[in-house]
């Protein structure tokens, strides 16, 4: 029988020893945390709040779908556990839903939350390089009480959540960059080309030529680049 | 007009940049310590990954900065009236312990799309490489390794390419790829470098603060300052070649190519006779 330790440590093994050039999912990656999350630690339910600086929309993820839900409309009201977490980037103490305190506090979340027979809630910031990213939101219900042990595990599928993030951004962000740059130094050999081909074809000086292109461009409202490239492979003449 | 106008303001800029490369780098030391902090806790493993990435990262700031102030230096000295004009890879350059450096971004066909070379050497090395369609550089972009040749080395690995490198006066070169986590920019070739060069953490450390500076950073700048040359000329005389002869544009290049290597023209020189009117290429020779 393995321990909660022993799983946490293969999760951690799975990713940072992971393929680094095999691209991460990051959806199914948090969804899959979610699930796991729920079973390591032993809650009713589980979900992960993301909401990364700059995105205008943030995501859910969870072990069911009334989690999602909730801690998505949390979010999107900017009252309950999981925001609190994001916004002071603190953990959210274990919480009786039950309680009248927590009934002032999010009125509208704790109704949604007892009917899907959560009674407790917990949270643990996503902890990224210079601001909290997200949080991560653990349930417990009558028979499936959060325990301490659950809580200080929280903080830790918390941090795989965050660095899982940060890394799937940083790719994608790299990725995106890159093709810009090749676009951009393939846009301007082409253009050259361009008025080589138009400067000899009418006996033009480059100036002359480049000074068609990006008339022929601007009058047609299409891209310089792409007008260039007809020019280049014969398909459009000057 | 004066030799140093406009490279006051180079210089603060590049004064700026060395000071915004210094600021992440203090930022990336921070999240070190932070993630040091929870790898305490038993299970956390990841964070001493992850600190140890980030001082890797903090390290290229550093070497980046260092590279900045070096242009800043320069450029400095240059407004002034003094030096060489500067270039951005004259610093890379003497950070190899070398004259002789390369950048080169290359497309996702390996093809040279530009290059920032740090003096005439590196610079008609890489005119080698574009000419012949082979050498250090296309090896590492390629296999994403570095290449490492000694003078024998150089010319059995690329006979083309190699006996034309060592006639330069080079006994050793070394290539490493720009890369990012799942794509290639181009390579750093370095002619001549300090023994034992390739394989340091410096080394490594500015392989990866021009990858930054190329690309990741906010104030990345693929022209390197104003240091990269796109070769327009040429293409432009591949345009016209290609109207010449009647035949596609990649055919025009080849040929200007085949034929300014045939005639040890450099390959500027050539096109340009093209682009003036002063040399017409048909595909039987140049008349």
């Amino acid at each position: 029988m393995t321990t909660p330790r022993q799983q946490l440590a293969e999760i951690f093994v799975e990713l940072a020893g992971g393929n680094p050039d095999a691209p991460l999912d990051a959806p199914v990656l948090l969804s899959a945390l979610a699930v796991r999350s729920r079973e390591l630690v032993g809650a009713r339910a589980c979900g992960v709040l993301v909401a990364l600086a700059g995105a205008d929309s943030g995501e859910a993820y969870a072990s069911d779908a009334g989690a999602r839900d909730l801690v998505l409309d949390a979010h999107h009201r900017g009252s309950g556990p999981g925001p609190y977490c994001r916004l002071t980037g603190q953990p959210m103490p274990r919480t009786d839903l039950r309680s009248p305190v927590a009934r002032q506090r999010w009125p509208h979340y704790v109704p949604r939350a007892l009917d899907l027979g959560y009674t407790e809630v917990a949270a643990r910031p996503l902890r990224g390089r210079e601001q909290t990213v997200g949080a991560l939101v653990l349930f417990g219900g009558e028979d499936q009480q959060l325990t301490e042990e659950a809580l200080e595990f929280g903080q830790s599928l918390a941090d795989i959540a965050a660095i899982a993030l940060l890394r799937d951004r940083e790719l994608h962000r790299s990725r995106t960059l890159a093709g810009q740059l090749e676009h951009a130094l393939t846009s301007r050999l082409t253009i050259e080309q361009a008025k080589g081909v138009l400067a000899a074809q009418r006996s033009l000086s480059l100036d002359d030529a480049f000074a068609i292109l990006r008339g022929h461009a601007r009058a047609r409202q299409r891209k310089l680049t792409v007008v260039a490239r007809e020019v280049v492979e014969g398909r459009l003449r000057l | 007009m004066t030799s140093g106008d406009g490279y006051a303001d180079q210089a603060a800029a590049a004064w700026k940049r060395a000071a915004a490369a210094r600021e992440r780098a203090a930022r990336a030391e921070d999240s070190a310590l932070r993630h040091d902090a929870w790898a305490q806790a038993p299970g956390q493993e990841l964070h001493e990954d992850m600190a140890a990435a980030l001082r890797r990262t903090a390290a290229c700031h550093r070497s980046s900065a260092q590279l900045q102030e070096a242009f800043a230096r320069r450029a400095g000295r240059w407004a002034q009236g003094g030096g060489t004009p500067p270039r951005f890879m004259t610093g890379v350059a003497e950070a190899c312990g070398t004259r002789s450096a390369a950048l080169t971004l290359v497309d996702t066909a390996q093809s040279q799309l530009a290059v920032a070379a740090s003096d005439e050497l590196a610079g008609t090395a890489q005119d080698l490489e574009f000419m012949l369609g082979e050498g250090p550089t296309r090896d590492a972009t390629t296999s994403r390794r570095p290449v490492v040749a000694s003078r024998a080395v150089i010319e059995t690995r690329w006979p083309c390419c190699g006996p034309a490198l060592t006639a330069l006066g080079v006994r050793e070169v070394a290539a490493v790829p720009l890369s990012t986590s799942d794509s290639c920019l181009g390579a750093l070739a370095v002619f001549d470098p300090r023994p034992g060069l390739v394989g340091t953490r410096a080394f490594a450390d500015v392989v990866g603060a021009l990858t930054r500076m190329v690309l990741l950073d906010p104030d990345a700048d693929p022209e390197l300052y104003g240091g990269t040359d796109h070769r327009d000329v040429v293409q432009q005389a591949a345009g016209m070649v290609s109207v010449h002869i009647g035949r596609p544009v990649d055919d025009a290049l080849a040929l200007i190519k085949a034929r300014a290597f045939a005639l040890s023209v450099p390959l500027e020189t050539f096109a340009r006779g093209i682009v003036a009117g002063d040399l017409s290429l048909t595909s039987e020779g140049p008349s």
